[in-house]
């Protein structure tokens, strides 16, 4: 008999006592990284005359709205930064500067996103692209509200809004998050 | 303290168990092939499987990726591997365990030749599906617009369960036999989310640049055995129970015949499980259900209205997207088998003073193909088998197979069976070529076990 079990008993003793494994590195799952980025929709609005005129239909130079945001420790310290895109259209013959401001939960301002965006008189619509560098991204950790301030400029031909001024603010936003998800 | 216990449970089960079983069955007329087709012709009057030890079994399978293929010590960075990874895996990766303890199996052979068995094992079967579009997310982000990441593929299904059975092999004509198995489930703990539905995604928007959906969501968890009542002791009396009877019963069969055409050919099939578990007991499912779209937050630059915008989209998310918690009673299918098998038997046909006359006896050589596919709701998978079965004498068979699973198209296994006097003993693995590299291994398949058989060959 060619092959008997006593082969067959050695072939398979064989093979369990030289079952082998081939170099493994458990160590570099510590260098383990994902770039990767989310795109959140953010804050928009639509204002029109009345919103820059007070109770005596005189003009309020700097308005100002806040939202509180979500918690996101969690992403600590996996968030990188931030880049927000803020598109504006201005129908009114007024420029605008608008600031968009991080606050504490004491609503204490801790951060202004630079620069200030401009929105020139009677534009359409435009583009602006503002980032959280890396090296300020922690402040988004400590920020309980979010807000936005807008400062009306004066005028340069004397001119002063109407509360009949069919002009609009138009703002939309949005932000893109960059994580590295890495070994913490 | 509870989930300890269930815990310890599921481990202990997950350390010893299978699931296709291709070199076990029809192997060497082993009393265990009964229970992957009950018309096996089992050559023996009477069989007792030593409890405890009459089969552990083991399958753990990835479909995805090895642990070799992420870890290797090469020059290959690790960020390069995932990403190799990433791309290589298909739209359904899914993970699989299966396990079998056997407590007590015992079969005798009726004055009319009818072969009963019957016994009791434990099983935890685990089956996991990853849908492709949740890793996309998770690793590329969601910047694509308009591109949909769909949860319709998530599925799972886990479940702890003792099954009593009894079955019956009959010749039913000169060259075939029939077979069938009642099994009785009693289910301690079962978790499984099916049907799934939904889709993330994001588009350009009017109001705001982006809107953002959460599109016709609908995401079931349905779980007995694992939320317990504040009465319930869980303690190994509580668990024991659970396993005997106690648990949420179900009702299975089995079928299986064998047909010989010919002398030296044989056909075999078999249904294994078609059958199901109602939940009555411990039963607690949660669902979320609904649509909704964010163009995000509109700021009004009212100064006489508080900041209520974080709590508005709150109301209205959850108005929108509902979470039930629910404890109706539901039914659960079993995950059902079915195998089915040509074999071709030659070589020098033993003959032996002590067989039965109206049996079959064995050739020394036999080749052939298996099939196997698993069908379930969670995910259903094929696996096809060539084998070649060797007999020694009384005492000694060997079995080699090489099987294409959806872990592997090259998986070779080894089985062998022997007996000294009644005592019989079995070892069958899988995955042998694995063994050059065990890191390599997608899969694995053991079984392992002791019976003592009575007036065999």
């Amino acid at each position: 008999m060619i092959i008997n079990p006593k082969k067959i008993s050695y072939f398979v003793l064989f093979l369990l006592c030289f079952s082998c494994t081939k170099p493994i590195d458990m160590d570099q799952l510590d260098d383990t990284s994902l770039d990767t980025s989310y795109l959140f929709t953010l804050i928009h609005l639509n204002l029109n005359a009345p919103k820059f005129l007070d109770d005596l239909n005189q003009e309020i130079p700097v308005t100002s709205d806040m939202v509180s945001i979500a918690n996101l420790d969690d992403l600590y310290p996996y968030l990188k930064r931030a880049e927000f895109k803020v598109n504006t259209a201005n129908s009114f013959n007024r420029n605008f500067t608008l600031n968009i401001l991080f606050y504490d939960k004491d609503q204490k301002l801790i951060y202004t996103l630079k620069p200030a965006i401009i929105v020139p008189a009677n534009s359409s619509e435009l583009t602006h692209v503002l980032e959280i560098p890396e090296s300020d991204i922690d402040v988004i950790f400590n920020t309980q509200y979010f807000g936005m301030e807008m400062s009306l400029w004066n005028s340069t031909t004397g001119d002063v809004i109407e509360v009949t001024d069919d002009y609009e603010f138009v703002l939309k936003s949005s932000v893109k998050l960059y994580f590295n998800f890495r070994k913490a | 303290m509870r989930k300890l216990v269930i815990l310890s449970s599921f481990l202990c089960s997950f350390f010893i168990s299978a699931q296709n079983k291709q070199v076990l069955y029809d192997f060497a007329e082993l009393p265990q092939t009964l229970l992957l087709n009950p018309a096996v012709d089992f050559q023996g009057k009477f069989h007792i499987g030593i409890p405890g030890l009459s089969q552990i079994s083991l399958h753990a399978g990835f479909s995805g990726f090895s642990a070799y293929d992420l870890l290797a010590d090469n020059n290959v960075g690790i960020n390069d591997k995932i990403r190799d990874i990433y791309q290589s895996i298909g739209k359904s990766e899914f993970v699989s365990f299966n396990q079998q303890l056997e407590l007590l199996n015992i079969g005798y052979r009726r004055s009319n030749n009818d072969y009963v068995s019957f016994g009791y094992y434990q099983e935890l079967d685990v089956l996991a599906k990853f849908p492709k579009d949740m890793i996309d997310l998770y690793y590329e982000g969601n910047t694509v617009l308009n591109r949909r990441y769909s949860v319709d593929k998530l599925a799972a299904q886990a479940e702890l369960l003792g099954v009593f059975h009894v079955g019956i092999s009959r010749k039913v004509g000169e060259f075939t036999r029939f077979g069938g198995r009642i099994k009785i489930y009693s289910s301690v703990a079962s978790a499984s989310t099916k049907r799934n539905s939904g889709a993330f995604y994001t588009e350009n928007g009017s109001d705001n640049i982006y809107r953002q959906h959460l599109s016709n969501i609908d995401l079931l968890l349905e779980t007995s055995g694992v939320q317990l009542p504040s009465d319930v002791e869980l303690d190994q009396s509580y668990v024991q129970s659970q396993f005997l009877f106690g648990g949420n019963l179900g009702l299975g069969l089995d079928f299986g015949f064998t047909y010989q055409p010919e002398d030296q050919w044989e056909i075999t099939g078999s249904i294994q499980d078609l059958g199901f578990i109602y939940y009555t007991k411990n039963v607690e499912s949660y669902r979320i259900k609904g649509s909704y779209h964010l163009d995000g937050f509109q700021l009004d630059f009212d100064p006489n209205t508080p900041d209520t915008y974080w709590s508005d989209l709150k109301d209205d998310f959850e108005e929108r997207i509902v979470m039930d918690t629910i404890q109706a009673n539901y039914m659960n299918f079993r995950p059902t088998k079915l195998n089915g098998s040509l074999t071709y038997s030659f070589g020098r046909k033993r003959l032996d003073d002590c067989t039965f006359a109206n049996r079959v006896t064995p050739y020394t050589h036999k080749v052939g193909a298996h099939l196997f596919s698993r069908l379930n709701v969670v995910h259903s998978y094929f696996a096809a088998t060539l084998f070649y079965e060797r007999r020694f004498g009384k005492t000694f068979s060997t079995k080699v197979t090489y099987t294409a699973d959806p872990f592997s198209y090259a998986n070779v296994g080894f089985g062998i069976s022997a007996r000294a006097g009644a005592f019989n003993i079995y070892a069958i693995t899988d995955n042998l070529l694995g063994l050059r590299n065990v890191y390599n291994m997608q899969s694995i398949n053991m079984q392992f076990g002791m019976n003592f058989i009575f007036g065999a060959y």
